[in-house]
């Protein structure tokens, strides 16, 4: 787990920043009785925010559709993965095979 | 390393506008989060990113355009150290997407019945345990009590510390953690103690210390002393010519467990009076004692 602290530091970011990110749900920081938490992959998630909006150019309305559509993409990449273990499984020959 | 402007397909003349259009372009078509299953890009991207660090920056240009350095001289640009596509893969987390799949899902053919079962397993998929941080006072650890913990949320946790809890320890409370993100169960709250010292107990395992200080004409003439336990008060009997360091056991006034009960030990201390004690010191003045005692005889 990572505290506020460490992570805006971790992931050059101010605390008014931060609360926006949160706001738009760019980031979905776990929460402790006391405080935020975070995990290595809200800090890599940061990052890609960073290399999106200053190595890229998007803007703050384009980012959150670039972000959702990369999560869709991954439930995709998972759905397919799954898809082709199972088939694997059980021995299906590939469609068109 | 190849050749900075090669690698961004810009001349040697180019501007810093045109380096940095450049750049942006090669970014996004090869950031390696725009390509989860390219093992190449995250490279190129690399090594796009070292060159732009060096092309970018006009001192480090001049340097390199005069041979000054080589183009290695970028590459201490900082990579990120992991890209978000290494943890996008897992399943469980908060950022996952939903219903990106849903329209194949339908029919009834051999692929739409596995994405229906993978669907199937990730609506049942527990949701994320979560953690607190609970203080707990040294006496409620010891014989057990009920704690409610605030929630950011607002909402509230019942929390029962069984008696014997040790600092550190996590208590799992199934089902009090993050509701599925499907309509699998909820996760658990794992509630980690944090026990506060007590002013004079200590924990010791399942023994409880205390030091005890006692005055010389106690210590010298036996007493029974009035002694803190976790749950009350009893009356300890001190035997005569007790010492400092002497330890005296309470049998089961230790911490209770469901397999028994610790025991308290209780260090004494002899104490000198504070104030002045003239026929104390009458005393000892004109007292020969009737042994060769020597407390240091084995420094």
């Amino acid at each position: 787990m990572i505290t506020e602290r460490e992570f805006l530091q971790r992931a050059r970011l101010d605390r008014a920043t931060l609360s926006i990110w949160i706001e738009e749900e760019w980031l979905i920081p776990g929460r402790t009785a006391h405080e935020l938490a975070f995990t290595d992959m809200d800090l890599a998630r940061a990052n890609l925010i960073h290399d999106l909006k200053d190595k890229m150019g998007v803007n703050d309305e384009g980012l959150g559709v670039i972000l959702h559509l990369i999560d869709q993409m991954h439930a995709l990449r998972r759905a397919l993965a799954d898809t082709l273990n199972s088939a694997r499984e059980r021995r299906i020959p590939p469609a068109g095979g | 390393m190849r050749d900075p402007y090669e690698i961004l397909g810009v001349a040697k003349t180019a501007t810093a506008d045109d380096i940095r259009k450049a750049y942006r372009k090669l970014a996004k078509k090869l950031h390696p989060d725009l390509n989860p299953g390219d093992k190449r890009a995250e490279e190129q991207f690399k090594e796009v990113a070292a060159a732009n660090d060096l092309l970018s920056d006009p001192d480090k240009r001049r340097r390199f355009d005069a041979g000054e350095i080589d183009a290695s001289g970028a590459e201490k640009a900082p990579p990120n150290a992991r890209y978000y596509r290494d943890y996008a893969g897992e399943s469980g987390h908060p950022y996952e997407g939903h219903g990106a799949y849903g329209d194949f899902a339908q029919g009834d053919d051999m692929f739409a019945e596995l994405l229906r079962r993978a669907a199937e397993q990730a609506r049942r998929r527990p949701g994320a345990d979560l953690h607190y941080e609970l203080q707990v006072e040294f006496l409620d650890a010891v014989n057990g009590a009920t704690r409610t913990i605030t929630l950011p949320g607002g909402g509230t946790l019942q929390v029962t510390i069984p008696s014997g809890v040790e600092d550190g320890q996590i208590l799992r409370l199934r089902g009090k953690g993050a509701p599925s993100p499907g309509e699998g169960e909820p996760g658990d709250a794992l509630v980690q103690i944090v026990v506060r010292p007590h002013r004079f107990f200590t924990r010791e395992g399942d023994n409880i210390l205390i030091d005890l200080p006692v005055t010389v004409k106690e210590a010298a003439l036996g007493a029974e002393v009035r002694t803190p336990t976790t749950t009350g008060s009893v009356m300890l009997r001190i035997p005569k010519r007790s010492n400092t360091g002497d330890m005296l056991r309470l049998r089961g006034k230790g911490v209770k467990k469901r397999d028994g009960a610790g025991d308290e030990l209780v260090k004494l201390k002899v104490m000198m009076p504070t104030e002045a004690e003239p026929e104390l010191e009458t005393f000892l003045a004109n007292w020969t004692p009737a042994s060769q005692y020597d407390p240091r005889k084995d420094l």
